[in-house]
């Protein structure tokens, strides 16, 4: 190289081209899980992260479901927050009515509570990332990837916003997240419809422990998360609200449709700000101080809107690769990042242990997570959000007006009596759901909730 | 001196000023779980380092004192595109106020044979500035702080900087080995490389030196440090009336009832 | 070098020391400020103040005098082309020499660019404590103790300097009030030695452009804008105008290039206290309300209604500045009697 070179980057002008076996594009809970499994192998992962930590570029609800996480790590050292001792569902009108559902089994209670953990998540990613690099990943942060390298249709390397910043691996591992514009750009996705994906807002509140304690009914790591729909919590559109509680922080949130959202005449954060103010919900966030404030991008799309996961020279994990489950009673995707993750780490190391890079050699992730409880949960709810947004208005806005009024009409105090009542709370169900037949219709077709 | 010039840049790790919680039982500003990081003028101090390596030619060394873990400003000044970076560690330099430490650098960098120490203007933490001219005072150096610019004058063995004054500036050219003071965003600090970045955060080793390999060990630490915190108090908030108005009418009443 | 880790014997220094900085015959403000402060730190103890001054020719100036006229018993000049215009090295070794020579036991030193450089050149040699911009010189119990904000100004620390002498200080403008010169005050002053010669200093100021200087600290009325003002001050100025005050801003001002450096209020910029200070676009971080917040009112115009300037004003209103402002222009601009109700 030329003195002027020389000059400009130091006495030594490094190149670690091919020196590392995989690029992992993002330290979150799916580029950790497959860097972990690879380093775990004897592999030498390159993690590159845009953000100044793993974490900070990362936004969820709150609750993060560990049964591979707790394979991977030990978990018990991992920065959690509370374990989800209870779980409740509530239906809110836009009259102020609520009905909720609450479960709180005794078996929670213990070891390992139900898999079930509220983490806040600029800790708990630093943490796994930790792990990985433990186990001889290197992470490199501040550093955006901004494309792909590609020779002869093969993945070879990637593209990054840093001066002397291609770098060339066999493999890359694309665990970009939701907005996954390098997968994008590079023609290995198609950009997600506006149906497809979701918009979040949510808040962060601080409190102190005793007021979470006392307010919701908590003790030692307990902790509530609490799920909302109807037109109460998110107007018009398909989604709902959320509150989930830290050791001594409160998180809440919308999620809904960015089509709904690109339709409404309110932002997302007026949704937010009505969704607080619900008789329901205004208590529960009444005073504290506000912390945080995220939005965020949920890929929605179910089984059929998940791209082709692998490629020569690279694989998709995680919220790139549409593995988010939003069954309108579950919301997961967290745990099939590290799940995925995990897969593809074990199908590199195959791949590469028989020296091959190409599509069919890494064919074994696509298959594991085909069988495993990620793709069949997706495919069992894929359905959901179709029909979902079919039956938007009876959802989200007759019914849980039916169900308040309904609840109203048969706890109503006065000298009627209690027969009368609970026929007048009947009538209003019924007509919502368009009579007996109609009800019988709406069972049927949301029957798969309850398998 | 010859041509090249060997070039110590200092650096100083600080906890992130932007970096601040709130402690939720006194409500005040919390900054101990502050990720620890390069202080910000020392940026600008780095690239004035690499800017002026590119123009005279030379080496370019990072040099901090600090705990084991400091070691991280070393790698970012390498990244950046420092040639190399020596670490001042020692146990025995703990609760050095501006004196000892500015002799521990100033040895260092005589040690590196400097022709050029440049530093960031102050730190955010102390904010006293007051370790560059300390570093040319026990050297017995030229110095040059509130720095805006740098011209290299190699043929006379001299470096001119221009300097900020109150209303307005002046050129000044001192004489080699000159301590330089950057001024806090006074360049545009390059981005490290990506593969200079990874080298520095994982190939590259710092060398560290105790203070006995500086031959300052009874120099240095609490003992031989004039000033002492003799007591820290929490700033009692000046009390305000803290009262929101609606309309603007108000806020002139208010106003005009002060004039 | 004199002084060792040991420190020195305390009993042998004495007086307080104010550096009377000058350029080309013109003072600097804050000297008048030291010199102010300086007195009442010399009266708790009983000794002299002295006033040290360098330069060219200031026998043609009345520095001196005025000096005497603002409290100093004794005036030491050291008068040599070597020292017009300022560089550091010989001042740091003229007044270095001084200090070993005629031991004072407290200096004060502006806090300027030009205190602020050549200070350590004075403390250095001497192992003499240096504690730079303290916000509070106070005698407790015959001890003298220099505060200054820590942990970014949510703390006051208290420094000492049992052991070492001189115990010196730099103070920012400003943070200190000026009194009334009294011309009736009498006082020596003494010609020193100069011991710098030209052939040794190792700098040479090769061009030197200074204007006027805006100086915000006397204000009574004060205008500040921060971010909020998105570039453009013009309205700022004309408050200032028709409330008879000046303009001021944040150190996010000056950096954007809206406001000259002179103006900017804070931890690294000017300390004010005037009658009225008004915060428009600002959002009220410690490090800037340490400039003002000894102001006698302040105002706060912001339109993020959880802006730390709320707790730290008197009034404030949640609302755009470039809407309230222009609102406020017309209310005092007008006849009194002629608004409405």
């Amino acid at each position: 190289m030329s003195e002027s070179e020389m000059q400009r980057t130091g006495t030594e002008a490094p190149n670690y081209d091919d020196r590392y076996d995989a690029i992992v594009v993002g330290a979150g809970l799916a580029g950790s899980s497959a860097a972990l499994t690879l380093a775990r192998q004897g592999y030498d992962p390159l993690i590159i992260e845009r953000g100044p930590s793993p974490g900070t570029k990362n936004v969820f609800g709150g609750v993060l479901y560990t049964p591979r996480i707790r394979e991977l790590t030990d978990f018990e050292d991992a920065p959690k927050e509370r374990y989800v001792a209870k779980k409740t569902y509530s239906m809110l009108s836009e009259e102020g009515d609520e009905t909720s559902m609450s479960i709180a089994p005794s078996s929670w209670r213990e070891e390992p509570h139900n898999d079930s953990w509220m983490v806040l998540r600029r800790d708990f990613d630093e943490w796994f990332a930790e792990q990985a690099v433990e186990e001889g990943a290197t992470l490199v942060t501040e550093t955006t990837v901004t494309d792909l390298i590609e020779e002869n249709e093969e993945v070879v390397g990637v593209r990054t916003d840093r001066p002397d910043g291609e770098i060339r691996a066999p493999i890359v591992v694309l665990a970009e997240g939701a907005n996954s514009l390098v997968s994008e750009g590079a023609g290995l996705k198609q950009q997600d419809s506006r149906d497809n994906v979701a918009v979040s807002v949510k808040e962060v509140r601080k409190y102190d422990r005793d007021t979470i304690e006392d307010r919701f009914h908590l003790d030692g790591q307990a902790g509530l998360a609490a799920h909302y729909f109807g037109d109460g919590a998110v107007g018009d559109a398909v989604g709902g609200g959320f509150l989930y509680t830290n050791k001594r922080t409160v998180s809440i949130g919308v999620v809904y449709s960015i089509e709904d959202a690109a339709h409404s005449d309110k932002t997302p954060d007026e949704v937010l700000e009505e969704f607080k103010q619900h008789p329901a919900v205004a208590p529960l966030v009444r005073g504290g101080r506000m912390l945080e404030y995220s939005a965020h991008a949920i890929p929605e799309g179910g089984p059929d809107s998940m791209p082709e996961l692998v490629h020569d020279g690279a694989v998709i994990v995680g919220d790139a690769a549409g593995l988010v489950l939003n069954s309108g009673i579950h919301l997961e995707g967290t745990n099939m990042a590290v799940e995925s993750g995990y897969h593809a780490g074990q199908a590199i190391s195959d791949a590469l242990e028989n020296g091959r890079t190409d599509a069919a050699a890494l064919a074994s992730y696509e298959t594991e997570l085909r069988n495993s409880y990620v793709v069949q949960n997706l495919d069992h709810y894929g359905w959901f959000m179709d029909t979902a947004a079919a039956e938007q208005e009876f959802l989200f806005d007759d019914l849980p007006r039916a169900l308040g009024q309904a609840g109203e009409e048969y706890f109503k105090m006065d000298d009627t009596p209690k027969e009368e009542h609970v026929s007048e709370a009947k009538q209003r169900i019924l007509t919502a759901t368009g009579g007996w037949f109609g009800a019988a219709k709406k069972a049927w077709k949301f029957r798969k909730m309850l398998s | 001196m010859p041509d090249e010039w060997n070039i110590v840049v200092c650096v100083k790790q600080v906890p992130d000023a932007d970096d601040v919680s709130i402690d939720p039982e006194t409500g005040r500003l919390n900054r101990s779980d502050a990720a620890a990081v390069l202080n910000a003028p020392d940026y600008n101090a780095v690239e004035a380092a690499l800017e002026l390596r590119e123009a005279v030619g030379g080496t370019v060394t990072a040099l901090s004192m600090g705990p084991p873990t400091a070691e991280a400003v070393l790698r970012v000044a390498v990244g950046m595109g420092a040639d190399d970076g020596v670490l001042l560690s020692d146990p025995a330099f703990g609760g050095s106020d501006t004196w000892p430490t500015s002799l521990a650098l100033a040895r260092a960098a005589d040690e590196l044979d400097a022709d050029v120490v440049i530093a960031g203007e102050e730190s955010t933490d102390s904010s006293t500035g007051q370790v560059p001219p300390g570093i040319a005072a026990h050297n017995g150096w030229a110095q040059l702080t509130y720095v805006e610019g740098l011209e290299p004058a190699p043929g006379e063995d001299r470096l001119i900087a221009k300097r900020d004054v109150e209303g307005g500036y002046e050129r000044v050219a001192a004489d080699l080995p000159v301590v330089v003071a950057m001024g806090f965003g006074e360049n545009k600090p390059r981005p490290a490389g990506l593969h200079r970045k990874i080298y520095a955060e994982t190939d590259f080793e710092p060398e560290t030196w105790t203070a006995e390999d500086l031959g300052v060990e009874d120099e240095v630490g609490l003992s031989v440090s004039p000033t002492q915190v003799g007591g820290m108090d929490t700033a009692d908030p000046v009390p305000r009336e803290q009262e929101v108005v609606e309309e603007t009418d108000e806020l002139a009443e208010q106003i005009a009832e002060v004039l | 070098m004199p002084g060792g880790d040991s420190g020195v014997d305390v009993e042998q220094y004495d007086d307080v020391w104010v550096f009377v900085e000058q350029h080309d015959g013109e003072v600097a403000g804050v000297a008048w400020e030291l010199l102010t402060k300086g007195r009442d730190l010399a009266d708790q103890r009983e000794e002299d103040l002295v006033a040290l001054v360098m330069g060219e020719d200031l026998d043609e100036t009345s520095i001196p005098e005025e000096c005497i006229a603002r409290g100093a018993d004794r005036v030491l000049v050291a008068d040599d082309p070597v020292f017009e215009p300022y560089r550091s090295d010989p001042y740091g070794e003229q007044f270095r020499y001084l200090v070993e020579e005629r031991k004072p036991a407290i200096a004060l030193i502006g806090g300027t660019h030009t205190g602020r450089d050549f200070a350590g050149r004075v403390a250095v040699p001497n192992h003499a404590g240096l504690t730079a911009d303290c916000t509070e010189l106070e005698m407790e119990n015959g001890r003298y103790e220099m505060r200054r904000p820590a942990f970014g100004g949510d703390a006051l620390a208290t420094i000492i300097c049992p052991d070492h002498r001189p115990q010196m200080s730099t103070v920012r403008p400003g943070v200190f009030p000026t009194a009334e010169p009294d011309d009736d005050r009498e006082g020596e002053v003494i010609e020193v030695e100069v011991v710098v010669q030209e052939e040794e200093t190792m700098t040479e100021v090769l061009e030197r452009e200074v204007g006027d200087v805006a100086d915000i600290t006397d204000a009574e009325v004060v205008v500040a804008g921060g971010i909020g003002v998105e570039g453009d001050f013009e309205p700022l100025w004309d408050l200032a105008e028709v409330l008879g005050g000046t303009v001021a801003g944040t150190r996010d001002a000056v950096e954007e290039g809206w406001i000259e450096p002179a103006r900017q209020v804070g931890q690294t910029g000017k300390t004010v206290r005037p009658d009225l200070y008004i915060a428009a676009g600002i959002s009220g971080a410690i490090q800037h309300l340490e400039g003002m917040d000894d102001s006698e009112t302040v105002i706060a115009i912001n339109t993020d209604p959880n802006a730390p300037i709320f707790d730290n004003a008197d009034y404030g209103i949640v609302a755009d500045l470039h809407e309230v402002i222009p609102e406020l222009i017309a209310y005092f601009s007008e006849d009194r009697q002629e608004v409405p109700a």
